[in-house]
């Protein structure tokens, strides 16, 4: 199956289900055009379109988009846990404590060897932007359990 | 009389020290992370927001102003450079300016650039000036019918006129819309796919979805190629010199097309790419020796790079007097306005003369810093494309979370943010264009206002938008961008069996 028609049937599941809530939505008698109509209209819209894209779409895959190793799909992966674990920590920790770690790590991950320049950044970059936000800016990042 | 006072003002505004060094921040930034490949003038913008919360809201305008600028010039440097456009508006730039670079003579072609994206910018900017006030005494009389039939044709044009299949630029815009639904609804005050949850009530931050389905998601990109050395094809940049021969080519190019290229970005839906491609063609066709075109000819660089600043400016003629972004770009930095709290429309330049006349100016100085600064430090400014791109990747996303962060201070909006950058990633892989997403979010709220404020109007009768003259005259237009992709393929597909009848 082409990738056009992959993402036609996904968003397919997408219309039905934004339309399911959409005719939950409460109605208003007052109203002259009321608050769920415009939904249920996206609704219908985006599953013709849908269904427009897995008949119109294209019929031959092009090749232009390279295929991703499953090592590389691993690496994304990877990058997008140590993301949420992010922020996940950000508010507990605090900004600084999870940031620099994050900073190495992604870094490290991303196959980075040279440890000095990863130390560098991460601290310094920290450091500037926190300074910057909470004492310039006086737009708090997450202090967490460290006292400044 | 009053337009040049009111100019002469602006440029009181423009010149403060402070205002200056915001614009030469803005023009740094802006050139630096529009060379960043697949880091567009979107990205820069969403990304130097949260810089600017805490300045007045003409200072932080006037940077972004400058961070746009900067963008479009930093991409046509990595087109030269590198034949890696930043930005898809400078993508013609490297068919002419990547062979030059190969020739040795890639300084050349970043003075033509930066002259040419200066004439460019600066033609539009006193073209914004003669037509703005105009246009925006047309718009005090526009009602909700005009602004939703405008609105409408916006959208409309930017999914036509998208590169790729016209089909999923519908669809983009149609989820951009249905991302807008989302919360309180403003009329009646029901909830809509909030789900009980609070963060939801307000509705979605654009930030997050600006900064998700663009930078984030170019991140993913930027993991798989991040490999690639970009300094492989780098070669010596060169003499900045230009000869007299050189000015004399450049002359006719960058004359025609500042002036087509303001108007195309005046035009809801074109603007930069759309320009510079357009630009490229007719220069090509109508010039003596059309073979030179492709093999580092100076008017191939000449003409793209005028075109696409020309209509960075007219792109600002709609927001700034209308109050509607025609653009991807203008809509993240009407989201911006709308941070600042002020609401860009017809009243904003008696109500706030200021930033209206303060923006105006400050694209031409940004123009000038352009020229005066970057030019030189050039040779500097593109070592940035050295820094390692497993340190640059967790920065970006690092800018992505601080940004988002700075508005809300709600993790809920940073999980949200890691949503739209996968959905964001994905629409890449699968081919959907973003640019009608993020228009069509932007606008959503102000269509459906505009589109139920009409009707309460008429008293719930369609006919309303039939009987206004401006209104019907836009929904024609409105019709004709939804027809032009069909009779674009039917013509094409005529001329396909034209040829092999023939």
């Amino acid at each position: 199956m082409t990738r056009d028609r992959q993402a036609a049937l996904v968003l397919v599941i997408v219309s039905s289900i934004y339309l399911i809530f959409s005719y939950r939505i409460p109605s208003f008698e007052i109203a002259v055009m009321d608050s769920d109509a415009l939904p249920i209209g996206l609704g219908w819209l985006l599953l013709a379109l849908s269904i427009a894209l897995f008949f119109f779409g294209e019929k031959k895959e092009d090749n232009q988009s390279q295929p991703i190793s499953r090592k590389e799909w691993g690496v994304i992966g990877a990058v997008l846990g140590s993301t949420l674990v992010y922020v996940f920590l950000l508010e507990w920790l605090g900004y600084i404590l999870v940031t620099i770690p994050f900073i190495l790590g992604v870094t490290a991950l991303l196959g980075y060897r040279r440890w000095m320049v990863n130390v560098a950044v991460a601290v310094g970059f920290t450091g500037i932007t926190y300074y910057a936000f909470n004492y310039l800016l006086n737009i708090y990042l997450p202090q967490g359990i460290l006292p400044f | 009389m009053e337009t040049l006072e009111s100019l002469l003002y602006g440029f009181q505004v423009a010149f403060t020290p402070e205002n200056l060094i915001f614009v030469l921040i803005g023009v740094l930034a802006g050139t630096v992370i529009g060379m960043l490949p697949g880091l567009g003038p979107i990205s820069a913008i969403a990304i130097m927001i949260p810089m600017s919360y805490g300045m007045s809201p003409a200072s932080a305008l006037i940077m972004m102003a400058g961070v746009y600028y900067g963008a479009i010039f930093g991409g046509s440097t990595s087109s030269i450079l590198l034949n890696a456009p930043g930005v898809a508006g400078t993508v013609a730039t490297s068919f002419d300016g990547y062979p030059m670079a190969q020739q040795g003579k890639a300084g050349k072609a970043l003075a033509i650039a930066a002259i040419c994206s200066f004439i460019g910018g600066t033609v539009g900017v006193v073209a914004l000036i003669l037509v703005a006030p105009g246009l925006a005494q047309v718009a005090v009389s526009f009602g909700p019918p005009e602004y939703f039939a405008l609105m409408l044709l916006g959208l409309t044009a930017i999914a036509s006129l998208a590169d790729g299949s016209t089909i999923k630029a519908f669809i983009a815009a149609v989820v951009g819309l249905m991302l807008a639904t989302i919360g309180i609804d403003q009329q009646t005050g029901t909830q809509r796919f909030t789900f009980g949850t609070p963060e939801l009530m307000e509705g979605i931050d654009f930030l997050i979805i600006a900064l998700g389905v663009f930078a984030l998601a170019e991140v993913g990109f930027m993991i798989i190629n991040r490999k690639e050395s970009l300094f492989s094809s780098w070669k010596e940049v060169g003499s900045l010199k230009l000869t007299k021969q050189d000015i004399k080519e450049l002359a006719g190019p960058t004359g025609r097309q500042s002036i087509m290229g303001f108007f195309l970005g005046v035009l809801p839906g074109a603007g930069a790419t759309i320009a510079s491609f357009l630009a490229y063609i007719t220069e090509k066709r109508i010039a003596k020796d059309p073979s030179q075109f492709g093999k580092g000819s100076v008017k191939g660089v000449a003409a793209p790079e005028t075109a696409n600043n020309a209509a960075c400016t007219g792109s600002f003629v709609p927001l700034l007097t209308l109050g509607i972004p025609g653009s991807g770009t203008t809509a993240v930095l009407l989201g911006a306005l709308l941070v600042y709290g002020i609401q860009p429309g017809p009243l904003m330049m008696n109500e706030h003369p200021d930033i209206f006349w303060g923006v105006i100016t400050s694209m031409y100085v940004g123009n000038m810093i352009l020229l005066i600064l970057n030019l030189p430090l050039i040779p500097y400014i593109a070592r940035a494309l050295l820094i390692p791109r497993p340190l640059l990747i967790s920065l970006v996303i690092l800018f992505c979370m601080i940004g988002v962060y700075g508005v809300s201070f709600a993790t809920f909006d940073l999980y949200l943010l890691i949503i739209f950058g996968v959905v964001g990633f994905l629409m890449r892989r699968f081919r959907f264009p973003a640019a009608p997403l993020i228009l069509a979010f932007i606008l959503g709220s102000m269509m459906e206002q505009s589109l139920r404020q009409s009707l309460t109007l008429s008293g719930g009768d369609w006919g309303i938008f039939l009987e206004r003259p401006i209104t019907l005259l836009l929904l024609g237009f409105t019709a004709l961008s939804l027809i032009w992709p069909l009779l674009k393929q039917w013509i094409a597909a005529r001329k396909r069996n034209g040829n092999v009848a023939a």
